[in-house]
């Protein structure tokens, strides 16, 4: 199989506006991968030039290795979107969807669509105009899924879903992974919902890709330290003690130091520990959530 | 399996977790030689993690000799499983040792009342 998805020093502007900076990504067949952001950091745009939908202001989209730009039409037989918005004629069921997709797709397969909606539970008799925000969202990866594709783009899935939406949306997606090995890219606020899904993470800010890594690797490096200082004289200022693990976020709280660092090594926190003048230092993993919260949030070694 | 706890924050591996925690189960009894185990598909959605990380702790488990691959069947934990090796056993009460110790240490605990609280730990389990 080709490479499903790759933007190659992707760059757009909207007048003086810069959206995204010379983005660059891959993901591989049957990763999934999750593009984290703020709002505004740049994915909507990205993902619009994933899909043929803008014109990148240089570099370049590429779905199965031909441009999305150019041949838009081919790249989307092998892929299915769950767009953002979800969008469709408000008068049309979702049955007249499926139908409708029938006769763009050789492949569609409406006796899935059909199971999935049940599974789901949205009426497939009502019109998509009288569907919650939820229930669009289910059709449209009903939908997406239609044609088997090969490739899966999920803009914000979850958004507006309520519990049991999300629980039913993760279910279908982890069962679309074990029975076809789909291949997905996501973008998604939901970091904990997808925690243990996604394989690889990327972490948009101000249109800059931040973070491209494996989510192996990003948990291996990441830690939480807590320690009381009596380095210093205030007890709670920090020194150079930390500099190995080149830490992200500090904040001094009354009890000490509070740190997020992004280098963690069990050999040079043993080391640490014994430092006389640390006291009761610990090390603990932290969620994606926290991971992304010191990366992409406002300060650097601010205090609070 | 209800027994088998996953945390998606930690910084163990998921694959890691789900393997030493079958190994955990199967020496502990809680799972028994020739006992069904779910399946790759079913795990995952439970877990709500990729079943590409389930497949893997299943690949590495079978590997090892703890389950067995029966075609078209499904998975099974072996009819005689490897006991769990002194090494494997050694790393993982030195993991939980090390939890203790920490949490002891950040109580202002001195040794001896944390070994007393161990040793009560001990009794309260090996009675029940």
């Amino acid at each position: 199989m080709s490479e499903p998805l790759r933007v190659a020093g992707l760059t757009v502007r909207y007048g003086r506006a810069i959206a995204c900076r010379d983005v660059s990504l891959a993901v591989a067949p049957g990763s999934v991968y999750a593009l984290l952001g703020r709002n505004g950091a740049g994915k909507s745009s990205l993902v619009r030039c994933l899909l043929g939908e803008q014109k990148a202001s240089s570099g370049r989209t590429l779905l199965f290795g031909a441009d999305s730009w150019t041949t838009r039409a081919a790249a989307m037989e092998r892929t299915g979107v769950v767009p953002e918005e979800p969008d469709a004629p408000p008068a049309m069921t979702a049955l007249d969807l499926s139908d409708f997709c029938r006769r763009i797709y050789p492949r569609w397969d409406a006796a899935a669509v059909a199971s999935r909606l049940e599974r789901f539970g949205v009426a497939p008799a009502t019109p998509f105009g009288g569907l919650s925000r939820g229930q669009k969202a289910q059709v449209q990866l009903a939908l997406a899924l239609g044609h088997a594709p090969e490739l899966l783009v999920l803009d914000d899935p979850t958004l507006g879903l309520d519990p049991v939406a999300r629980r039913a949306l993760y279910d279908e997606i982890v069962g679309e992974l074990a029975d076809r090995g789909t291949t997905i890219f996501l973008t998604t606020h939901d970091l904990a919902g997808f925690e243990g899904i996604a394989t690889r993470v990327g972490i948009l800010k101000d249109g800059k890709l931040l973070l491209d890594e494996e989510m192996e690797s990003l948990k291996a490096r990441f830690r939480r330290i807590r320690y009381a200082n009596r380095l210093t004289e205030t007890r709670t200022a920090f020194g150079t003690e930390l500099d190995a693990f080149e830490a992200v976020r500090v904040q001094v709280r009354g009890w000490g130091i509070d740190a997020i660092v992004s280098n963690f090594d069990e050999a040079a926190f043993a080391r640490f520990r014994a430092i006389d003048g640390v006291d009761d230092a610990s090390a603990e993993a932290l969620p994606l959530e926290e991971i992304f919260v010191a990366l992409a949030g406002e300060d650097k070694g601010g205090t609070a | 399996m209800s027994s088998l706890r996953i945390d998606p924050s930690s910084a163990t591996p998921i694959w890691s977790q789900i393997e030493d925690g079958v190994r955990r189960l199967v020496a502990s009894g809680a799972l028994k030689p020739g006992a069904a185990v779910p399946s790759v598909r079913d795990l995952a959605k439970d877990l709500r993690i990729n079943p590409a990380t389930v497949a893997k702790a299943y690949q590495r488990l079978t590997d090892g000799g703890v389950l067995t691959v029966r075609r078209g069947e499904g998975t099974y934990v072996a009819e005689a499983p490897p006991a769990m090796s002194k090494a494997e056993r050694a790393r993982i009460l030195k993991e939980a040792a090390g939890r203790f110790a920490d949490l002891a240490s950040t109580l202002g605990v001195a040794r001896e009342e944390a070994e007393d609280a161990l040793r009560a730990a001990w009794k309260k389990g090996a009675n029940s």
